[in-house]
């Protein structure tokens, strides 16, 4: 088994992150020839091949991808493949980078998964906050037209034809979620959809279509490069292959780090972000993306793999890793989350968009001072415990943000359950100045828990 | 030409309409597409864009308005110049963002939704904008920028006209 420590980034490897690689650079100028050695397999053998590898979807949920696959309908066509670049979940940050440095990455993992589930089209759908990583992908598709590996005789293959399109939202996080996705790209609003059916036989105008996250299909061409072997060497339990984290929050060194999943959070808070900035102390980090489970310091010491994560009592989710220190008021967090998912609902199922709006409206009453002792008990009705099918959302509605917004509720009381009651105690929240403002990578003000602070920022 | 006839603002640019139309199954897949269009050209999209943005696409204004109002990145107002987008979700939060968005609102004269004296900035609060190991961020237009602080701030917004 390899050892994190001699790991070498293979997606986003050490460079200039404001630089793009375009085709002349893209695999040392060899163009697309991992694209060009899929297509001369069997599409059955690369479905094989991605599913000895064990890969499993980035994007959240982690499918195996080649199983995802082989649930296509035989013979049916049209089909479609979408990339998800819709990368929404707060707290993820590592599709931006793929898409921005290293545009050919994923555009020749699209050619090779097209090849495997016998399409012709795929679509990109980019977030439309994403405006740099939208450029960046057209220019990109534009050389492989110019190019004549895009078209009616892709990669030069006679009748073998090819077509990206690079689709942008327009500022929801809910088009993240698969069947919304589809609805949106079709030109609707964003509504998710009731599963089954299930994309892959009624997706895209009722056509089967495959969603895939852009690192898992980023992933594609390092299959072919490093050799399936290598990408499962990097192993715990059943997680294959490196992942990307964002470490975001109060560490000194945020940021993307690539690295296979035996890394532990506790590693990676640490040894390779430096530990928690302005030496405060680690108060709670929710690992990945803001709907999982929050952990306490004494449970950082897993891998970060899915099963690592749920030895911890978390999730992997999207890898998108944040770190609160002390001076965080978990209440404080919850409401900004809780906000959050209220603003994303969309509103099509009663239990989500009226539960993200109640349990937004109370722990933002405890937090500003006019929560009542029953609160606790109104919460744990509605959000349930933190876990699938408890309270009066999860499992009561058509698509998972009803659980996302019910989740890190149920967590954040089984975790802070005391300094939720203080703030009901005391009508007000004991973080007295929650001020994060920094110059210079110092505090201009220091909040402490409790304790009386000098003056407010200094910032007008 | 001489006198007003009544002037679609995507009148010069059916062609372009065209070619994205042709690059989907359904014609209504345009409808973000065009809507993005009329945006940057117009820097927001007004009622009468909505009527022409339906007869291209081929549905009715009431539709277009339907998706319009669903996308919070479409400006049913005019914006300053410059609209910022600051992010204010969790990783954001606890880095600075409201403190920064202070600084940002009385350093430009941003009032609460609306557009500094000057024509130059206008502000919303954003959820998650994926640069969240770079926090706290802002989009200024399409622009995105990180680890804002005072001095980073005034270099980014000073020197916009
Ligand atoms: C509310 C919600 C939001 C989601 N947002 C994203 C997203 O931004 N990006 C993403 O890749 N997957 C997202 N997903 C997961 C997708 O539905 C889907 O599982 C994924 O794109 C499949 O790709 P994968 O198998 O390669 O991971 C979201 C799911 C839900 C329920
Ligand atoms: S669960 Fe929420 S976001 Fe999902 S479809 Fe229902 S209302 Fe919309
Ligand atoms: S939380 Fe601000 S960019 Fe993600």
């Amino acid at each position: 088994m390899a050892l994190a420590t001699e790991y070498t980034p293979v997606f986003l490897p050490a460079q200039d992150s404001s630089r793009t690689e375009w085709l002349r650079d893209y695999n040392g100028g060899g163009g697309y020839r991992f694209a060009k050695a899929a297509l001369a397999k069997q599409p059955s053998e690369v479905i094989d091949l991605v599913k000895d590898s064990g890969l499993r979807g980035r994007g959240g949920a982690g499918f195996p991808t080649g199983m995802k696959w082989s649930f296509l309908p035989k013979g049916a066509q049209p089909r479609y493949l979408c990339i998800n670049a819709d990368e929404s979940e707060p707290g993820t940050c590592k599709d931006r980078p793929i898409m921005e440095q290293r545009p050919h990455l994923l555009l020749e993992g699209i050619m090779i998964a097209l090849h495997a589930i016998e399409s012709k089209q795929a679509f990109i759908y980019i977030r439309g906050e994403y405006y740099k990583g939208a450029e960046v992908l057209q220019k990109a598709v534009d050389e492989l037209y110019a190019a004549g590996i895009l078209g009616k005789n892709a990669l030069g293959v006679q009748g073998r034809e090819m077509h990206i399109v690079v689709h942008r939202g327009a500022g929801a996080y809910i088009c993240g979620e698969e069947t919304a996705l589809l609805t949106s790209l079709e030109g609707y609003r964003g509504y998710p959809k009731l599963k089954p059916p299930f994309p892959a036989v009624s997706g895209l105008y009722g056509k089967p279509t495959i969603i895939n996250n852009v690192e898992t299909i980023a992933t594609l061409p390092i299959l072919f490069d490093k050799g399936v072997d290598w990408y499962k060497s990097f192993v715990h339990e059943r997680s294959t292959g490196p992942r990307l984290f964002c470490i975001s929050g109060h560490v000194k060194r945020p940021g993307v780090y690539e690295l296979p999943m035996t890394v532990t959070l506790k590693e990676l808070i640490y040894d390779y972000c430096g530990g928690v900035r302005n030496g405060h102390d680690l108060k709670f980090v929710i690992p990945g993306g803001s709907s999982v489970p929050w952990l306490l310091p004494n449970q950082i010491d897993h891998p970060m793999s899915m099963e690592g994560m749920a030895q911890a009592g978390s999730m992997l989710g999207s890898a998108g890793c944040m770190v609160m220190d002390h001076t965080v008021c978990p209440v404080w967090a919850l409401a900004n989350l809780s906000a959050f998912y209220k603003h994303e609902s969309c509103g099509q199922c009663t239990p989500c968009r009226e539960g993200a709006s109640w349990l937004f409206k109370i722990v933002q009453r405890i937090e500003n001072g006019g929560g009542v002792p029953s609160d606790m008990d109104l919460l744990a009705q509605i959000a349930g415990d933190g876990t699938p099918n408890t309270g009066q959302i999860s499992g009561r509605s058509i698509c998972a943000l009803g659980d996302a917004a019910a989740w890190p509720v149920g967590s954040a009381i089984r975790q802070f359950r005391g300094e939720f009651e203080e703030h009901i105690r005391l009508k007000g929240c004991p973080y007295k100045n929650k001020r994060f403002w920094m110059d210079g990578g110092k505090f201009v003000n220091e909040a402490h828990p409790g304790k009386a602070t000098v003056g407010a920022a200094a910032h007008h | 030409m001489t006198h007003a006839a009544p002037q679609g603002i995507l009148d010069a640019r059916i062609d372009e309409i065209e070619a994205i139309c042709a690059k989907y199954p359904s014609r209504r897949s345009a409808m973000l597409p065009v809507l993005w269009m009329v945006q940057q050209q117009e820097g927001w999209i007004s009622q009468a864009a909505m009527k022409e943005v339906a007869e291209v696409v081929g549905c009715t204004a009431a539709e277009v308005y339907e998706v319009v109002s669903f996308y919070t990145m479409f400006q049913q107002r005019p914006t300053g110049k410059y609209h910022i987008g600051l992010c204010k979700t969790l990783a954001c939060a606890i880095c600075g963002a409201f403190e920064a968005s202070d600084y940002i609102a009385s350093r430009y004269h941003i009032p609460p939704g609306g557009v500094s004296p000057d024509g130059r900035f206008s502000m919303e609060h954003v959820e998650c904008i994926g640069a969240c190991s770079e926090a706290p961020a802002m989009l200024v237009g399409p622009v995105l920028h990180g680890n804002l602080t005072p001095a980073r701030i005034n270099e980014i917004l000073d020197h916009l006209s």
